[in-house]
């Protein structure tokens, strides 16, 4: 007896331009197959709240430690291009949420229009950021302007942070807020890059007709990927560009 | 059981190793137990020995059981069964339940009180301020201008606290003698403090962490009588002749310098004292060093601005070979003190 | 030159046809390095872990010889640094944390719940490369200058110092979600590929201690990877949430490193439970005592040691409500593990006992984990924990715990798995020997290091005072009967696997899944789907011929 023929569960497709799916051999039911990965998924998303939990905790506590601060450094961001985001953020889940619908329920071209739509909204999103970053950038306010720079400890001056309006002046430890923010949004940033990009790897399968009502799993994970996304930064908005 | 074996005088100083107090931190009793040095003692060492006493019986109830059940129901053939199919029996586990809860709430509740005991400072406590740097002490006595470093006098039956800072890394102020122990953390004020009850020296160790020498980051602590205290046995400088000035260089050098720098010319952290300053005819004379300020190389001459420079500021005029490392700043060394060190600097010419 | 053989049977006879076995089916290094099956990524896991445990103990034969005089023998105090440092980083993150999950646990875990593989193949394939990975960077990062910063990367020490702590804090980062891969696939696995009829109180402890063991590695290990890519961050920009000279926190850094250290000390230690209660009823042929409850002590354990990281920092200057808090939690923490002990204890009460290696590691585990583990609650009380913080009493306490426990139940494991796994059998005599060895000369090295710890010997030290020469002298020659002993493990292993003599069908006579299949397993493991009919650990249905059957 050998390994393959053990179960050879076949999911048929629903029509010729879509691709039968096979249960890998180890599952008895697709159902348990689903439920697996499903389960695994959310445990993974779990472990991707968690780390983004140290770094809100960080927040917190610098933000305890240094109020006036993050009040000073709250007003150094643009409420409305954070608010641009959140709604563009906002869409693409609707859109991805339409992507998974699509997929349920075999239409191929939504799918893959839904999906292009979610990648769009995760462009805009990095350009809008990209714009945000560089004003930062531009005020000396960008942990990572300079790249690799050494601290000088006589004089204690960070290169990064020569914050040439002098905006933080007043206020102790005037780099902290930015510290934060960047690293914060930086590594949320990271995220919708990945989403972006497996979002893109999710179009390239439904154009080969792999997804369908019978198997649309990928579709749906990446799918709570993004939605993940988009809930972390629901709260790092508020946080960062509105608290304060 | 050991400690007959712990009765070897202590080494002698030695350049390798600080001046290490003699071994009285471990001292022990005809039962082999650490004799009562400190105030917190019965505290501390109370609940360690009952904690102790409690580990002694579970260890010995376990492992007896264990031993009586191997000898009685060995198997003896390859069937064999068990001589008993009991899963449960609940009456048991509700006794080895509440046995062991009820054992760690007393440890807790005296482990609990010993500790705030502890931090409820007496009134009359003598203030002193401890200095952490990599890799020395230096500790600061009440209304007294004149510090100590790595040596440190303490009068007996007076409370005495510390506030600790350190100026670089984390260390930890830890007296095994005296049962205490706190964590300085750079840019956090903490503070410490104790009752000595027993004349003698004592081990002053630093318990955390903190790089390259955190092993050699020691410091003797000396419980005095009152007597002996009025005479501020911390201040030992004196230049009023030369040879105690070169004595007090040399001092000055046992207690901060001898741990990045050699005398005998070795490379150790720092570059070797010696060659610093050379004979020439019956003169000596300050040597010529090649260093590096601000990017380029440049010759110097050694006399008492470059030396007191390389003490105060070491970052601005860096020796060639050692641009990697660094040397703490020790700004708290006056001139007459840098002109003591000078003295026994120029003992080591050739 | 042409043979005339008839066409009939290729197998003469004498010379068996061999089985085809997990290990044969396919051959050749990409049917390794590319396999999915549980049980090849176990095996490499297993040699991988292993060699983690040898590197890392030779790092400690260095640290114990070089302590032999108070002023060092070998290094220089940088190069003594490093040296604990390796040895700490290699036990920690390179053996203990993996080797009783990932490498025994992938072995075993499917078995024993009847399935094919675990629930999410490809992905457990990703977990060993990431930790392969993972070692290439600690093994890059020694390369690069080394790292001296102890395991626990105390800030602000480990962003100043010059070294390589940024090479070695990917290695970690890599080497967490190594395990939080595994742990997230355990957890799936029990929850959806059990066999019909094993009930979840009718699985094997060492499998509920695994899915305990799961929910920890998935809950805490996230934590670290955010700390140390903090760390990194810092290292290279300077945003200044751990330097205190930039208006961050040292103090931060420890709750961060702690909130997941001190649970992982428990994704260490509980595998080893599993392994232990396994053992105690297999060798003493009688049902686990107090099953459930040890089921549920599991998972009580990893609930509590969230809550408990603060007591690592008694000295750091918390609050007194916190101290309160973390002090009474870690005592609480003890009493669902002595629940365990009491019950592994009358478990082997009364049994059948089998003195055979495997129950001689067992039973020295018992009795090494009540000394490691009553020495923590010494730790716990708080004015104590002041003297015997960063003490050499701490380091006899985690060495008593996580050597004299955890590697004694890995090779515990190791040895009662071995004929699983291979089909053959290791001198029994050379195993007693090594097994004896290694528990005087373990308690040899650390007995002393409680006495000299309590005396305020303290840890990291390269040179001593010494007064405390005569404690470490005799801790090396221990050390160094120790390594004699897991040489000579090292030694008899690798010689059963060439001499091949065959273990029997069902070595120690167990009753669980594992067993119901040939010995060692074929590739999908049940040639049919097993049914569990039984109660767990039901030793009247033990079909005691398989006991004295050879393997084929
Ligand atoms: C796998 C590893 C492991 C395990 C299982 C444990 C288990 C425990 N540990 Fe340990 N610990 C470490 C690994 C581990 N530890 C490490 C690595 C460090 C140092 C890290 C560093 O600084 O580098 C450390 C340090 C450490 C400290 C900090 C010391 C300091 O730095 O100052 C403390 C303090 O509370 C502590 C407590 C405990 C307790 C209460 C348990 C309990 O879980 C133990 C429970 C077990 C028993 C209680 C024994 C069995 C029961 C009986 C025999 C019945 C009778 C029982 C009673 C009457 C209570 N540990
Ligand atoms: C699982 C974890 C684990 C294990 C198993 C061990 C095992 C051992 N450890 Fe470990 N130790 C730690 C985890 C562990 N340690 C940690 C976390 C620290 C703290 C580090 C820090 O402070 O940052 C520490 C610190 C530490 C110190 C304190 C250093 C200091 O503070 O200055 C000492 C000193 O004696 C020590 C000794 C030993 C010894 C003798 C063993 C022995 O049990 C080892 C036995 C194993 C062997 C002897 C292997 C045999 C190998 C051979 C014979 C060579 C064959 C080689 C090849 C084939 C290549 N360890
Ligand atoms: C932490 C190690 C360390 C300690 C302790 C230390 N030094 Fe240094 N020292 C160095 C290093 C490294 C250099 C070379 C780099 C430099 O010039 O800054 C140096 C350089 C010097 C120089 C210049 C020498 C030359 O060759 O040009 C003098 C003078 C000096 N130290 C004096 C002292 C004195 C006095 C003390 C004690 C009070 C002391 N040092 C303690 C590390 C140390
Ligand atoms: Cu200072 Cu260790
Ligand atoms: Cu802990």
């Amino acid at each position: 007896m050998s390994h393959d023929d053990h179960h050879s569960v076949v999911i048929p497709a629903p029509g010729p331009e879509f691709k039968p799916h096979t249960v890998a051999h180890h599952f008895d039911t697709p159902v348990q197959e689903f439920q697996s990965a499903k389960l695994g998924f959310w445990l993974f998303l779990a472990t991707e709240i968690l780390l983004f939990g140290g770094l809100f905790a960080a927040y917190f506590y610098f933000h305890e430690q240094y109020p006036e601060t993050f009040v000073v450094g709250g007003k150094q961001l643009d409420w409305r291009l954070g608010g641009l985001n959140t709604c563009v953020l906002l869409l693409s889940s609707w859109t991805m949420a339409m992507g998974v619908r699509a997929a349920q329920t075999s239409q191929k071209k939504k799918l893959l229009m839904y999906c292009g739509l979610t990648v769009l909204g995760a462009a805009i999103f990095m350009v809008i950021k990209f714009f945000e970053y560089k004003a930062k950038s531009d005020h000396g306010l960008f942990v990572f302007s300079e790249m690799l720079g050494g601290y000088d400890t006589a004089t204690g001056q960070l290169p990064w942070f020569t914050d040439i309006h002098g905006v933080m002046a007043g206020v102790p430890h005037g780099h902290m807020f930015f510290a934060i923010y960047v690293t914060m949004t930086g590594i949320h940033g990271l995220h919708v890059i990945i989403g972006a990009g497996l979002i893109i790897w999710i179009m390239f399968g439904a154009a080969k007709g792999r997804f369908h009502a019978g198997y649309y799993l990928p579709v749906d994970l990446v799918g709570l990927y993004w939605h993940l996304v988009d809930l972390i930064w629901i709260f790092l908005f508020p946080l960062l560009y509105l608290v304060p | 059981m050991f400690t007959t074996l712990i009765q070897d005088p202590p080494a002698a100083a030695t350049p390798q190793g600080p001046d290490y107090a003699t071994g009285i931190a471990t001292e022990t009793d005809k039962w082999g137990q650490l004799t009562k040095l400190a105030s917190t003692f019965d505290d501390v060492d109370g609940l360690f020995y009952f904690t102790y006493v409690v580990c002694i019986f579970f260890f010995v109830l376990i492992t007896g059981a264990l031993l009586y059940s191997v000898v009685r129901y060995r198997r003896k053939t390859y069937d064999q069964p068990a001589a008993s199919n009991v899963t449960h029996n609940t009456p048991l586990e509700v006794i080895w339940t509440v046995i062991p809860l009820l054992i760690v709430m007393v440890m807790f509740a005296w482990g609990f009180k010993g500790s705030l005991d502890m931090t409820y400072v007496p009134s009359d406590a003598r203030q002193y301020k401890a200095t952490a740097s990599q890799w020395n002490w230096l500790f600061h006595y009440p209304n007294d201008p004149a510090k100590s470093r790595n040596e440190l006098w303490v009068e007996i039956g007076k409370p005495a606290e510390f506030l600790l800072e350190s100026t670089d890394v984390l260390h930890a102020f830890f007296l095994p003698s005296q049962r205490v122990k706190r964590d300085i953390v750079p840019g956090r004020y903490q503070s410490v403090w104790f009752t000595p009850t027993e004349l003698g020296e004592f081990h002053l160790f630093c318990a955390e962490y903190c790089g390259l020498d955190h092993s050699k980051m020691y410091a003797k602590m000396h419980v005095v009588t009152a007597e002996e205290y009025a005479d501020r046995p911390w201040d030992t400088f004196d230049d009023s002749t030369p040879e105690a000035a070169i004595k007090s260089g040399e001092s000055i050098y046992q207690s901060a310098c001898y741990s990045c720098h050699s005398v005998d010319g070795s490379k150790l952290t720092g570059p070797s004292w010696k060659g610093l300053f050379e004979k020439s005819g019956d003169q000596i004379v300050g040597a010529k060093r090649e260093v590096i300020a601000g990017g380029a190389t440049q010759t110097v001459t050694v006399d008492f601005d470059y030396i007191k420079e390389s003490i105060h500021d070491p970052e601005a005029k860096k020796a060639v070979g050692y641009e990697n490392a660094n040397m703490t700043p020790f700004k708290d060394l006056n001139d007459r003190q840098i002109k003591a060190v000078i003295a026994y600097m120029k003992t080591l010419a050739q | 030159m042409t043979t005339q053989v008839p066409p009939v049977e290729t197998a003469t006879p004498g010379v068996e046809t061999e089985r085809k076995t997990y290990l044969n089916v396919t051959k050749g290094f990409m049917s390794w390095a590319g396999t999915l099956d549980h049980k090849r990524i176990g095996l490499m896991y297993l040699i991988g872990t292993s060699a983690a445990l040898l590197a890392g103990g030779l790092f400690a034969l260095l640290v114990r010889l070089h302590l032999w005089e108070p002023t060092g023998m070998l290094f220089d105090n940088a190069e003594y640094n490093q040296v604990f440092t390796l040895h700490g980083v290699f036990m920690v993150f390179l053996f203990v944390i993996p080797a009783i999950p990932a490498a025994l646990g992938n072995m075993i875990l499917p078995l024993q719940l009847g399935a094919i593989d675990v629930a999410l193949p490809r992905l457990n394939l990703l977990s060993f490369y990431l930790w392969v990975t993972g070692a290439i960077f600690a093994i890059l990062a020694i390369v690069a200058g080394g790292f001296d910063t102890g395991w626990t990367f105390y800030t602000p020490y480990s962003l100043y110092t010059q070294q390589a702590v940024g090479l070695i804090g990917m290695g970690v980062f890599i080497l967490g979600f190594s395990s939080i891969f595994t742990g997230l696939n355990f957890i799936v696995t029990v929850h959806k590929l059990r066999a019909p009829g094993l009930t979840w109180f009718r699985m094997p402890l060492f499998i509920w201690a695994l899915y305990a063991t799961s929910i920890l590695q998935v809950l805490a290990t996230p934590v670290l990877g955010i700390t140390v890519l903090l760390v990194a961050i810092e290292r290279l920009y300077h945003i200044g949430i751990f330097d205190p000279r930039l208006g961050g926190d040292a103090v931060l850094f420890e709750h961060f490193f702690w909130f997941y250290s001190h649970p992982a000390v428990y994704i260490m230690v509980l595998p080893a439970f599993g392994i232990i209660s396994e053992l105690v009823t297999v060798h003493s042929r009688k049902p686990l005592f107090g099953y459930k409850l040890i089921a549920f002590s599991s998972l009580a354990i990893a609930i509590i040691s969230f809550l408990v990281w603060g007591h690592h920092m008694f000295t750091s200057g918390q609050s007194t409500y916190a101290m309160f808090a973390f002090s009474f939690l870690t005592f609480f923490v003890a009493i669902p593990t002595a629940i365990k002990e009491f019950s592994w204890v009358a478990t082997v009460w009364k049994g059948s006992i089998a003195l055979n290696s495997p129950m001689l590691y067992t039973l020295a585990f018992l009795i090494i984990f009540a000394i490691g583990g009553l020495t923590g609650v010494i730790l716990g009380a708080l004015n104590v924990d002041i003297h015997l913080h960063d003490t050499y009493f701490v380091v006899a306490h985690f060495h008593y715990v996580m050597m004299g426990s955890i590697a004694l139940a890995f090779f515990a494991g190791l040895h009662h798995w071995w004929p699983k796994m291979f089909g053959v059998m290791y001198n029994e005599t050379h195993a007693k020997i090594s097994c004896a060895l290694i528990f005087i000369g373990f308690n040899a090295t650390f007995i002393p290091q409680f006495i000299m710890g309590s005396r305020g010997m303290p840890r990291r030290y390269a040179t001593y005072v010494p007064d405390y020469e005569p404690y470490h002298k005799a801790s090396t020659i221990g050390a160094m009967v120790l390594g004699v002993g897991v040489a000579f493990m090292v030694y008899y292993l690798v010689v059963s696997l060439l001499q091949k003599k065959r273990a029997m069908e069902n070595q120690w006579g167990g009753v669980t899944l594992e067993w119901e299949t040939p010995t060692p397993p074929p590739l999908e493991n049940f040639s049919k789907p097993p049914v569990v009919t039984n109660e767990v650990y039901d030793y009247s249905k033990l079909d005691l011929e398989t006991t004295i059957t050879p393997a084929k």
